[in-house]
């Protein structure tokens, strides 16, 4: 038996299905509520119903979330290299094109936490952007990167 | 690198500060700008607008703020309630920027703003002046500037007589046609 001390007892696991033990299941998932709704049975039952109906969302939201994020930092990070809002759609597909496959994910954290990284990928995609002419005013050419023209 | 300076990120947290040049600007797309500058969603650490890391910006010439066509003025109106019956009033544009020049950008950003407790801590990262004179403690802080959505033209005036002469012309006006 390991579930001795109070400090565990908020972990007890129960070895019969009666009631307290069932309650004590519930009371565990609302420890963190405010009010009533943290001690008392017949609200916290309600309210962890609902929480757990929240959380189930939020699943979906996040993922919804990170892929926002990923787009803000990616266009911040072109930003900062000279782009204008919204010019960032020139930057992934120039990549794109130059066969560089990384996905948003990847290119949002390289601006986060690599951002000469991020710039060097910027220069390739800058290469191929002017040899497809897709932006030919995105101000001077980068030096020592070779294109096929 | 040694381990203690691993994760040293200099001034990355650190609250920039903008200069915003206001003239002939439409305040309300104005506001979008400036607002996502106060978010700090021109920052690559940018992870949602619950993140601390706004900058501060700084809106010079206020008072020379362009409103969209030529009569927003007139009818753009302001509504404020005292709370007792009778309490309405319906300020127009025009009315308002008399009274305070700064008045509409500053409810154009803050209405922009997300609506959430941040949203008054950010707006005081906001100073908005109605010319071009910065007080002189604000004026050290400033390291860079926010481009303008358009281009103020220069107006007939502003051009020497030399570049004037310059311009290209097709015929000139019969004398008859000239006024002066």
């Amino acid at each position: 038996m390991v579930n001795l001390t109070l400090a565990l007892f908020r972990n007890a696991r129960p070895h019969s299905l009666d009631a307290f033990w069932k309650k004590r299941q519930t009371l565990k998932l609302s420890s963190h509520f405010y009010g009533r709704a943290r001690n008392c049975w017949s609200i916290a039952i309600r309210r962890v119903q609902r929480a757990l109906m929240y959380v189930t969302e939020g699943r979906k939201l996040r993922k919804v979330h990170m892929k926002d994020v990923w787009n803000d930092r990616i266009s911040a990070g072109a930003q900062e290299l000279g782009y204008l809002p919204e010019g960032d759609r020139t930057l992934l597909e120039g990549l794109a094109r130059s066969n560089v496959l990384l996905n948003r994910q990847t290119l949002g954290n390289l601006a986060v936490m690599e951002p000469r990284t991020f710039e060097s990928l910027n220069k390739i995609a800058r290469v191929r952007a002017n040899e497809e002419y897709m932006a030919r005013t995105l101000g001077p050419f980068p030096k020592g990167v070779l294109g096929k023209l | 690198m040694s381990a203690t300076k691993r994760v040293q990120q200099w001034l990355t947290f650190t609250r920039q500060w903008w200069l915003f040049d206001a003239k002939w600007q439409d305040p309300y797309k104005s506001a979008t700008v400036i607002t996502k500058y106060l978010k700090g969603g021109h920052k690559p650490i940018f992870g949602g607008g619950h993140m601390d890391c706004g900058d501060h910006v700084v809106v010079i010439n206020s008072q020379d703020i362009a409103l969209r066509g030529g009569d927003e003025w007139y009818y753009r109106v302001y509504f404020h309630h005292t709370g007792y019956p009778g309490g309405a009033t319906w300020t127009k544009a025009w009315e308002l920027h008399k009274i305070d020049p700064t008045m509409i950008l500053w409810k154009a950003c803050y209405k922009e703003l997300d609506k959430n407790w941040s949203r008054r801590g950010r707006m005081l990262r906001l100073h908005i002046f109605k010319d071009e004179k910065i007080p002189v403690d604000i004026i050290p802080n400033i390291t860079d500037q926010i481009p303008q959505l358009r281009a103020v033209p220069k107006r007939l005036k502003d051009y020497s007589q030399e570049e004037i002469e310059k311009f290209p012309k097709l015929f000139d006006f019969p004398k008859e046609h000239v006024l002066d």
